[in-house]
């Protein structure tokens, strides 16, 4: 145990040395979560909109105020003469109103009265809000008379606020890319430059060795987690939904687990460019695509979802987006807490073999 | 002339017996492609409901099936009070919820206008924002259908209301333009081209120049009576006209795996691809003047690429960002060649719509390969 914290101690003082280390593992992640917090997002406003009014009444022009009026679109000015569908070829506009003649005589008439919306469809997901969002304006507009009222109530995030869905999920790139990537150089450090000998000779047991290490990448991860969380708790205006007791077991195993696997790469690839690759991959990519961090980890075809499976990072996402979203605690949670304690416990064994192999081999 | 093409020689010859190299460039633009298109997908559709039937009736049962039979909901489970289904919710087991309160079918008999409650989870606003706008749809819908066919009270019944009270409704049909299907995939491939072209490029451009200071045979290079914008280009050369093999492999792709139409000039989106393979280039280059390794290229990459991909609007909306960052995708290659492809595969737009963007590319190029010059000799000091 003693040698165990002298290795721990030892990678500290490296890092803290190192400035480019310490930039990477703790200004870096939050610098990123900031950008990506911020832009990522699939809810569009202040969409242009060109409005063909072949009307032009005082009706017609009532109606276009509906449009004006919310958020989400904005009218921009079009030549009356060319087709609006033109707009979409020089992308002035995204979606456009065509509002016939004698809009304001039939609805004066008290009869039903067409209009247009025609939606430049290049991104179906923003095209879909459209729709449902002029719908929304165009309902309100004339409220019809219904049967039924539906009353709609969004629970955990009522105010659809995106930041606060994407925040967590780039938090979770944040701690899984950069202590990873530290524990893959300091381990592929050792073994390009061969200081992995004078390991071996020493006393220090191959156990004692990978878990020192590991114990100074997860505390830096900690360091890492505790930073961002104040950035999530100030600027994203997130707060812990319900228990956190969850929410922190999941992140001391997740601190080891990415530690863990930094640790592996870096025991296995004894070249620190290479390193940083397979960490570009694992980290990045992984978590990117496949973690349901954009978008929903449901909407990947069955035959690539299985992989998503194995991402470490799918399964803290979803305990971050609960402990700060929606509260569900353990009853909810208990399965990733496990699925993460595994997938580390993997990581380490096989780091651990690794070492063991690299010994023999020398 | 005849010293640049003997240098561009050299490099060919280098990179020709770089089999990892090679591979690099097919191998894993493809994969991405592949992942990028398959894995990213907003659909939102099957949608976890479960339901809470307070008033077992033939119209609540009528309605019940016509929200799960949408494709926006399926039928989850059904439950017997308002805790199991809140705690449902909480536990993720479901997406939304559907009260159907006591008295639901007398009340709509009676004309009292019953409330029929949705609860869906908003954790992610997207999801939730399309939802919502499916839910109020096909209950408007239904209860439109169900008013014509009686159980309902008079008054909401568009035959009988009085002449003169009776409202004119504004009917929308919203039509989707080039898109009409709404491929998610469409969007995604379209912007992950440009995602790859610039990281691919970068990466492999500033693997060129560090190799030359790591094996210390730069100085070698830099007393030839070869100027430092003679060796930069010779070192491109190869790089960009291989990546131009990348290109035509990943349009391939496109077109035959994601069946993105090719409706506008196909010559255009070349132009507009190698434009951006080249400012792709540029970026790597000039992180190559800023390291002294490989190892620490990969990093400067690192830190580089994450932000530059996904502040482009490659695959999530420019729209959607806030307002100073949308100003600053203007500094983005993969943002202007987006929206090239998008305008000219996806719309057919022409030259005439696309040429700033164009000019864009080819001023980041021109700028970037400037200042690399500019920078490669004093890395040396």
């Amino acid at each position: 145990m003693r040698r165990v914290f002298a290795q721990m101690r030892k990678e500290l003082t490296q890092i803290v040395r190192d400035r480019l280390a310490l930039v990477l593992a703790l200004v870096l992640p939050l610098c990123l979560l900031m950008l990506l917090g911020s832009a990522v997002s699939l809810t569009v406003s202040g969409l242009p909109v060109v409005v063909q009014d072949l009307d032009d009444t005082p009706a017609s022009r009532d109606f276009i105020d509906a449009f004006r009026a919310s958020l989400t679109f904005h009218i921009v000015s079009w030549p009356s003469g060319r087709q609006p569908a033109d707009a979409f070829l020089t992308n002035t506009a995204r979606a456009a109103l065509v509002i016939p003649e004698h809009f304001g005589r039939d609805m004066a008439r008290g009869m039903n009265t067409e209009v247009q919306l025609l939606v430049d469809a290049t991104d179906a997901n923003t095209a879909r809000l459209v729709q449902g969002y002029a719908s929304q304006v165009v309902s309100n507009y004339r409220p019809a008379a219904a049967p039924v009222k539906a009353d709609i109530r969004l629970w955990f995030n009522p105010g659809r606020d995106a930041k606060k869905f994407y925040a967590p999920g780039s938090f979770v790139m944040g701690l899984s890319m950069f202590p990873a990537l530290l524990a893959a150089l300091a381990m592929s450090k050792e073994g390009e430059q061969k200081t992995i000998l004078q390991v071996y000779v020493s006393s220090i047991s191959a156990h004692e060795f990978l878990l020192g290490k590991i114990l100074a990448f997860a505390l830096i991860a900690m360091a890492e987690w505790f930073l961002s969380l104040i950035l999530l708790f100030t600027y994203f205006g997130l707060h812990f939904a319900g228990d956190p007791s969850v929410f922190i077991v999941a992140t001391i195993l997740y601190a080891f687990c990415v530690a863990a696997f930094g640790s592996w790469v870096g025991a296995a690839i004894p070249s620190q460019a290479a390193a940083i690759q397979v960490i570009a991959v694992g980290g990045f990519l992984l978590t990117f695509l496949l973690s349901g961090l954009i978008f929903p980890v449901e909407n990947i075809p069955a035959s690539l979802r299985w992989i998503s499976g194995l991402v470490w990072s799918r399964y803290y996402i979803e305990i971050v987006r609960d402990a700060l979203l929606r509260g569900g605690g353990w009853p909810a949670m208990w399965f990733n807490v496990v699925m993460i304690a595994l997938i580390g416990g993997v990581f380490y064994a096989l780091g651990w073999k690794k070492l063991r192999r690299m010994q023999l081999s020398i | 002339m005849s010293r640049l093409v003997a240098l561009i020689k050299k490099e060919f010859g280098q990179i020709r017996r770089d089999k990892r190299l090679l591979m690099s460039l097919v191998v894993p633009p493809t994969i991405q492609l592949l992942l990028f298109g398959f894995a990213l997908n907003a659909t939102v559709d099957h949608l976890k409901m479960g339901v809470l039937d307070l008033d077992p009736s033939p119209q609540s049962r009528d309605l019940i099936a016509n929200m799960t039979e949408s494709g926006a909901f399926r039928l989850a489970n059904t439950y017997f009070s308002e805790d199991q289904l809140g705690q449902a919710l909480e536990r993720g087991d479901l997406e939304a919820g559907l009260v159907i309160p006591y008295n639901f079918a007398r009340d709509m008999e009676r004309g009292r206008q019953p409330d029929v409650q949705i609860l869906l989870n908003a954790m992610n606003a997207n999801t939730a924002a399309i939802a919502q706008g499916y839910a109020a749809r096909v209950l408007q819908s239904w209860s439109q259908v169900y008013s014509q066919q009686g159980g309902v009270h008079a008054q909401y019944r568009p035959i009988a209301a009085n002449e003169v009270s009776r409202k004119g409704n504004v009917l929308m049909h919203p039509a989707f333009l080039f898109n009409p299907g709404l491929v998610t995939s469409w969007f995604i491939v379209t912007g992950a081209l440009g995602v790859l072209l610039v990281l691919n490029g970068s990466i492999i451009a500033s693997a060129a120049l560090v190799k030359e200071r790591e094996a210390g045979t730069v100085e070698q290079l830099l007393m030839t009576p070869a100027g430092t914008g003679e060796i930069i280009v010779a070192k491109i050369t190869p790089v960009f006209l291989l990546l131009c093999i990348t290109i035509l492999f990943a349009t391939a792709l496109i077109k035959v795996v994601f069946g993105v139409p090719f409706r506008g000039s196909f010559v255009l989106v070349l132009v507009g691809a190698m434009l951006c393979v080249l400012s792709g280039i540029g970026i790597g280059t000039f992180i190559a003047t800023f390291t002294k390794s490989a190892q620490q290229a990969q990093l400067m990459a690192f830190f580089v690429n994450p932000p530059l991909a996904s502040l482009s609007g490659a695959l999530t909306p420019v729209e959607a960002m806030p307002h100073w960052m949308q100003s600053l995708t203007v500094l983005n290659p993969i943002r202007h060649f987006g929206i090239i492809t998008r305008s000219v595969l996806l719309k057919g737009s022409g030259f005439t719509a696309v040429w700033p963007h164009m000019f864009a590319l080819a001023a980041f190029t021109a700028v970037l390969l400037t200042l690399s010059v500019m920078r490669f000799r004093k890395q040396l000091a």
